[in-house]
């Protein structure tokens, strides 16, 4: 039976199973799971079963429902994923011996999270928020789930920035106009190496006109790029880092 | 560069089954192709499939005519408009079959699986739903664009299954995500990079089933051309016992010599 773990920040607030019976998410007291906190909707989501599948509705909530980063309106939900309210996250977990409801923190009642901390944003403002998220890369509140950005720094070579911000799903390094780490210099290459995202928080670094290294070993095929690693490619040296 | 795209494809109902629920669409002016496998009993599949491409292909064209069309869902964060564009369009289809098969009489079950690519310069687009792939052979090495969304899949993604475990399970059919089964669907869309010499292929499982990697990059190094390609394939993948439709669409960028030389001489022109 799959689980659902509340979270706030790094503490784990309630653990529930979802069984035949749906989870409503909401700040109502009416609601299965209650999240007591100004940036949750009275009535903002749920989770149920439906042929075998775990399900996530938003219901149309203010402040949306963000599955591993990305606003949803109604997903399957796997384990692993983690679900982004307000400042809030549950995580979905598969559980064999939970049944109904148990408490974090010893059973005693979950500490009331602080609302200094916590977002609010109309309809316009969100959506305002969300673009400059998008162009900046300043990943912040609202989605707990990219809290991390992900980042190239150069630590040799000609480049037009010392530092990127990977916010796209596909970066191409080289002189190419499409080129997010634009290389400089007659010889480079128009497009020497690819980082693509292809579930959210996975960077895999390929191969385009130049084979690139990661941590000095040529790499083989496209290779799961991990905090600390340098890579090598066309004259530049890039440390790949999740910064906070 | 100029992005010419070589294209080649081919569609066969194999030699097991009657029927060919499999259809793909090539649409060269706009660089977009697409591919999808449907499902469903008496002719559901069929239908399915065709909706599927038909609606992808129209709606990008809608949107070529009137780039303030608006987008079927919410856009995605991260990716540019074209990608967005074809995501929109997977959507739309997804709620033109889903409608089909809640009016149908008889025809539960029906759905359809899509794959679809589109290039605009050196990016290229890559969206799916379900278990057909996206393949790209760059400097001889094959590699899978796609995740599929069944059953299998997910399970070897979390460790409870070995791809061998996968490769004879009984569950290989069943899948996860699809077309028209539900009023919305979460379509996969990424983005890569084109340079000149890749080779990419849309397929339908009626390949993959027969063919292993090694034998799909060995014809696809190997052939001439794009159709040629796609023939062959198709061809292999019956020879193997065709159990499934097979449907591939083969896509090329013509490889040229690009080196230093060029390069200086592209600079002396430009700055001419």
């Amino acid at each position: 039976m799959p689980k659902l773990v509340l979270k706030f920040e790094n503490s784990v607030l309630k653990e529930m199973a979802v069984g035949s019976k749906e989870v409503s998410i909401g700040r109502s007291p009416e609601n299965v799971l209650v999240i007591d906190n100004p940036a949750v909707s009275h009535y903002h989501a749920r989770v149920f079963n439906e042929e075998g599948r775990l399900m996530l509705e938003d219901f149309g909530s203010m402040n949306g429902t963000f599955v591993n980063g990305q606003r949803v309106k109604m997903v399957t939900l796997k384990p692993g994923d983690s679900v982004g309210i307000g400042k809030h996250t549950i995580v979905v977990s598969e559980s064999r011996d939970l049944d109904g409801f148990t408490s974090g923190n010893g059973g005693s009642k979950p500490a009331a999270p602080k609302i200094n901390e916590t977002v609010m944003l109309d309809t316009k403002e969100r959506r305002e928020f969300l673009q400059k998220v998008a162009a900046v890369g300043e990943s912040a509140q609202v989605s707990p789930a990219r809290l991390k950005i992900p980042t190239l720094v150069v630590r040799k070579g000609r480049t037009n920035q010392r530092e990127y911000s990977l916010n796209d799903k596909l970066t191409v390094v080289g002189k190419s106009s499409m080129a997010t780490v634009k290389l400089k210099g007659w010889f480079a290459p128009k497009a020497a190496a690819q980082i693509t995202r292809r579930d959210d928080q996975t960077y895999y670094i390929g191969a385009a006109d130049k084979v690139p290294s990661v941590n000095g070993v040529p790499i083989a095929h496209p290779t799961i790029l991990k905090s600390g690693d340098i890579i090598a490619v066309a004259g530049v040296e890039l440390e790949f880092v999740f910064r906070d | 560069m100029a992005t010419e795209i070589e294209f080649g494809a081919q569609s066969d109902t194999g030699c097991v089954r009657e029927n060919n629920e499999d259809s793909y669409r090539v649409a060269p002016e706009m660089s977009l192709f697409v591919l999808s496998d449907g499902m469903g009993g008496l002719e559901s599949g069929e239908v399915a499939s065709r909706m599927a491409v038909d609606t992808v292909l129209e709606h990008c064209r809608e949107a070529e005519a009137n780039p303030s069309l608006p987008f079927a869902g919410e856009n995605i964060q991260g990716i540019c408009g074209a990608s967005n564009r074809l995501a929109s369009a997977i959507r739309l289809a997804n709620e033109v079959v889903y409608r089909a098969a809640q009016q149908g009489a008889g025809q539960r079950g029906m759905g359809a699986t899509v794959v679809a690519v589109r290039f605009a310069d050196e990016r290229m687009s890559v969206a799916h739903v379900g278990d057909s792939r996206i393949y790209r052979l760059r400097g001889g090495e094959l590699e899978q664009l796609t995740q599929d969304h069944s059953f299998v899949a997910e399970q070897v993604r979390r460790g409870k299954m070995t791809a061998e475990e996968a490769g004879s399970s009984t569950m290989q059919n069943v899948l996860v995500r699809a077309l028209g089964i539900d009023a919305a669907v979460e379509v996969d869309v990424s983005e890569e990079l084109v340079i000149e010499g890749d080779t990419i292929l849309l397929c339908s499982d009626g390949l993959t089933r027969e063919l292993s990697d090694a034998q799909i990059a060995a014809v696809l190094g190997e052939c001439a051309n794009a159709q040629e390609a796609a023939g062959r394939l198709v061809d292999l993948a019956k020879q193997a016992g065709g159990g499934d439709n097979v449907t591939v669409i083969v896509l090329r960028h013509a490889a040229k010599p690009v080196g230093a030389f060029a390069r200086i001489g592209k600079w002396f022109k430009n700055s001419a």
